[in-house]
């Protein structure tokens, strides 16, 4: 098991420099010259040749394209990204912050959004055609169906403003956390908790299932075999899910104010704020290919067969 | 193999109770849910953004947040320039020495002294990065700053400049940092801190989430009477609004790019509850339309197609339904109130008849089924780009692009960050876009420069025929010495740009304020970018 993850990260490592490459090209795709966009981004009134110059110097713009790319890769190693064109503090000081408050209402919205998916799943799975199965599927359709964006709106109204019961926004207090974790969850919750549901569904007229019964188990580790069975698509789908709420988090961290890393990213975007983009990019880059890699493992781990294989 | 089952589960609950452990904020914030009930002497406003670096010798920074910290040495009033860190100045009769007098016993918020020496030490490192400041002219006419005596400062100019006075009461760049916040003596790399010495101390900054101001108990003008202002990050309109109904946020105005967050219905119903009052700034501003004349690609660098595009839109309209009243239509880029700008302009009034025929005169011929026009099998279309913060932009938006429907011009409209907008601008990637004037303290010099800026409105303006006697009469203008001469020229350039129609004025605009309902003293300064909170009191 050990060497299987040992070989699992070290296949991982040739990917992480493509994407790195990749990030770094693409950037410089750009049709703007990055010393104009960095004297634009500083609203400086008039821009003269001279200043572009100047800028281009100061920033290393003259050194040929793959020095320029080695530098940035060995600096972004020590996780040093450069500084912000924008404002010129350096680029970790500024996503690392709205990284971690990111990191965070992901890990919570992941962490609710797979105990409750397991949780629906299996209960609908055992019940199913039942009205709970059937009014559980409902709800989650309709839930699912809602923009998130309106979804926000209506909580906060009601719970905020109405009730009294919550803050709106910010991230000043546990109580801040409950209505964005509870938007984001509601639609990935409606569609995980399908998947569980559907692998129990096909697992319960496997033959093992039956022949557990014949000989006798107790129905609760019954449950738990299918469930174990069951959970290899589903681990894969809960692993990707914290990179994908990790990249997706703009519209809700907009209604909510929250100073995540969807907002940073968009605000740089629009003020062409290269190296805040190109860590943006390689954050969330390294995010799937690590939690890919992690996925992969807790299979090897669910299932001896796949170690094999390998 | 429960061993495993059981591994998977620890693995599960060691990510929930990760995810526990990162709720813990940082520290104990104060609750800003109660501020309704228990706040009386603060303000809390909601702002689209952080107030970012707050050097003032930079543009970066927010201005309302920068107007509340630091001061320049005069002031800029209706009834013209005031002392203000400068109690008296005089004035050499060559018209190039300005000799200041400075007010004594300031302090700086870190305790630093304000005299004749910090004086000197700012400008000069405004002056030691004079390119960032091309924008203002006196920043290329300082030949030498001297501290003569300890409250008095010599500035010597290259040659007279009438609106030097103007320029130095301006919220950027010539305002006043303690000495102790530069950087090797300098400022233009960044600044070790904020202290200046305004009515407003900085206290605390969390980047996007709040900054927090707290009352200078040492102002020279006597402490104000709010003890402290948040500026609190709510980048979305829709949860604004809730946060003012809820009480968390209790004061909001029209930012420094002109966006109102709150569009009028929504300040109506806040005024209805009897918990807030609405206060409107006299008219500031023009809000308009400004056309890349010089995109050649564009039916918008065409005369005839911008002079319907101005005569297809009912402007009174916007003002009575669209601004519910609260802003004047207006037909030129300067409302006559403005300095200079008493001239007599062509007049072009709402007419969907007069729009057809110019562009039917310029080979626009209707579509088959009298719809989007066409010339040379190139239809009709344009891009109009808003500002996504501001609520009222969008709406007119959606009014023109059915207004110039009529006249068989096609208008995509395109909602984006007002940092995009300014870099369409800058870029000249832009057919139409909203803008409005720099707003009285301003107008016009400021935005008249503006017109030769790569940055503000060089594409509107360069695609012309008249483009280098609109230029060499702008440079004209600004190092003229006789009031005479300046007064034709102003009508001049004016003329000029109103008969190119580059510049397609909507509504006359003003600054507003949402505030407390027993909030006093709300009033405005002479520039649309920052407030008197020193003046306001419950």
């Amino acid at each position: 098991m050990g060497l299987y993850m040992v070989k699992k990260l070290i296949l991982s490592i040739p990917l992480l420099f493509v994407i790195s490459f990749l990030t770094f090209i693409l950037i410089n795709l750009s049709p703007m010259d990055p010393a104009e966009v960095v004297l634009r981004a500083q609203e400086v009134p008039q821009i003269t040749e001279e200043l572009i110059a100047q800028t281009r110097e100061a920033l290393g713009l003259n050194k040929p394209f793959l020095n320029q790319y080695t530098d940035w890769l060995l600096a972004c190693l020590q996780l040093d990204f450069g500084d912000s064109y924008v404002t010129g503090e350096s680029v970790w000081s500024l996503i690392g912050p709205a990284f971690l408050n990111t990191l965070k209402l992901t890990l919570v919205s992941s962490a609710a959004i797979i105990v409750l998916s397991i949780v629906l799943g299996v209960n609908c799975a055992l019940r199913e055609g039942t009205l709970v199965d059937q009014s559980i599927r409902g709800m989650s359709f309709l839930l699912t169906a809602l923009p998130s964006y309106w979804l926000a709106s209506i909580m906060i109204w009601y719970f905020s403003v109405k009730l009294d019961l919550l803050p709106t926004s910010g991230m000043e207090s546990y109580a801040s956390y409950i209505l964005p974790v509870t938007v984001i969850s509601v639609g990935y919750i409606g569609i995980y908790f399908r998947n569980v549901r559907s692998s129990m569904l096909n697992q319960l007229n496997e033959d093992y299932v039956l022949y557990g019964r014949a000989s006798g188990l107790s129905e609760k580790k019954i449950t738990l075999h299918i469930l174990r069975n069951s959970l290899q698509v589903a681990v894969s789908i809960f692993c990707m899910s914290i990179p994908i709420i990790l990249g997706s988090t703009v519209v809700i961290e907009n209604v909510f104010a929250w100073p995540g890393l969807g907002r940073l990213s968009v605000k740089s975007i629009l003020s062409r704020d290269f190296p805040i983009i190109q860590a943006y990019v390689l954050i969330l880059a390294v995010a799937f290919v690590l939690f890919n890699t992690v996925s992969d493992i807790i299979n090897a781990a669910l299932n001896p067969k796949l170690r094999k294989e390998f | 193999m429960n061993k495993r089952v059981a591994n998977v589960l620890v693995f599960m609950l060691s990510i929930m109770l990760l995810a526990g452990c990162g709720q813990t904020p940082g520290t104990g914030q104060t609750d800003t849910g109660s501020a309704k009930n228990e706040v009386k002497s603060e303000l809390i406003y909601a702002s689209a953004k952080d107030i970012n670096d707050m050097n003032p010798h930079l543009y970066t920074g927010s201005m309302p947040a920068q107007g509340m910290v630091y001061e320049s040495l005069v002031e800029n009033t209706v009834d013209g320039i005031k002392p203000l860190l400068a109690e008296s100045w005089d004035i050499a009769g060559d018209g190039k020495t300005y000799t200041f007098h400075l007010r004594k016993g300031v302090k700086f918020h870190d305790g630093e002294p304000f005299n004749a020496e910090a004086v000197v030490q700012n400008i000069t490192a405004v002056q030691s990065n004079a390119e960032k400041h091309s924008w203002i002219k006196l920043s290329a006419k300082i030949k030498s700053v001297e501290a003569v005596d300890e409250y008095t400062v010599k500035l010597t100019l290259s040659e007279p400049y009438y609106l030097a006075l103007v320029e130095l009461s301006m919220t950027r760049p010539y305002v006043f940092l303690s000495p102790k916040d530069f950087k090797d003596g300098r400022t233009k790399d960044g600044v070790n801190g904020y202290h200046g010495t305004g009515p407003y101390k900085l206290t605390e900054h969390k980047v996007d989430q709040y900054a927090t101001f707290t009352a200078n108990e040492d102002y020279w003008g006597g402490a104000p009477s709010i003890r402290q202002i948040t500026a609190k990050v709510l980048p979305a309109g829709e949860t604004t609004l809730l946060a003012l109904q809820k009480g968390e946020v209790n004061f909001v105005f029209t930012d420094d790019r002109g966006a109102d967050s709150i569009d009028v219905a929504a300040m109506r119903q806040l005024v209805d509850s009897g918990d807030y009052q609405l206060v409107r700034s006299a008219a500031m501003n023009t809000k308009m339309i400004v056309a890349n004349s010089s995109k050649a690609d564009s039916p918008a660098s065409e005369t005839a197609v911008r002079e319907a595009f101005w005569h297809a839109i009912d402007r009174e309209t916007i003002s009575s339904v669209i601004s519910d009243g609260t802003e004047t239509a207006a037909f030129a880029l300067f409302s006559s109130n403005v300095n200079y700008a008493n001239v007599s302009l062509k007049e072009r009034a709402y007419d969907v008849g007069k729009a057809g025929d110019l562009l039917e005169s310029a080979g626009w011929k209707p579509g088959n089924d009298g719809g989007i026009r066409s010339k040379g099998g190139k239809p009709l279309s344009m891009k109009l780009y808003y500002d996504s913060n501001s609520s009222s932009q969008k709406i007119q938006a959606e009014f023109i692009q059915d207004a110039v429907k009529e006249v068989g011009m096609q208008l995509e409209i395109i909602g984006e960050e007002s940092a995009s907008i300014a870099n369409r601008r800058a870029t000249g990637d832009y057919d139409l876009l909203f803008n409005q004037t720099w707003g009285l303290a301003y107008d016009p010099q400021s935005t008249i420069t503006a017109f030769t800026s790569e940055s503000a409105y060089k594409h509107t303006t360069s695609g012309i025929a008249q483009k280098e006697e609109l230029y060499s009469k702008i440079n004209d203008v600004m190092v003229s010495t006789d009031e005479e001469s300046r007064k034709v020229l102003y009508a001049d350039i004016m003329r000029i740009v109103h008969d190119e129609a580059v510049f397609i004025p909507l509504t006359n605009g003003s600054v507003t304020v949402i505030a407390p309902k027993n909030l006093q003293g709300v009033s405005f300064k002479q520039t649309q970018y920052e407030l008197p909170f020193e003046q306001m009191k419950f």
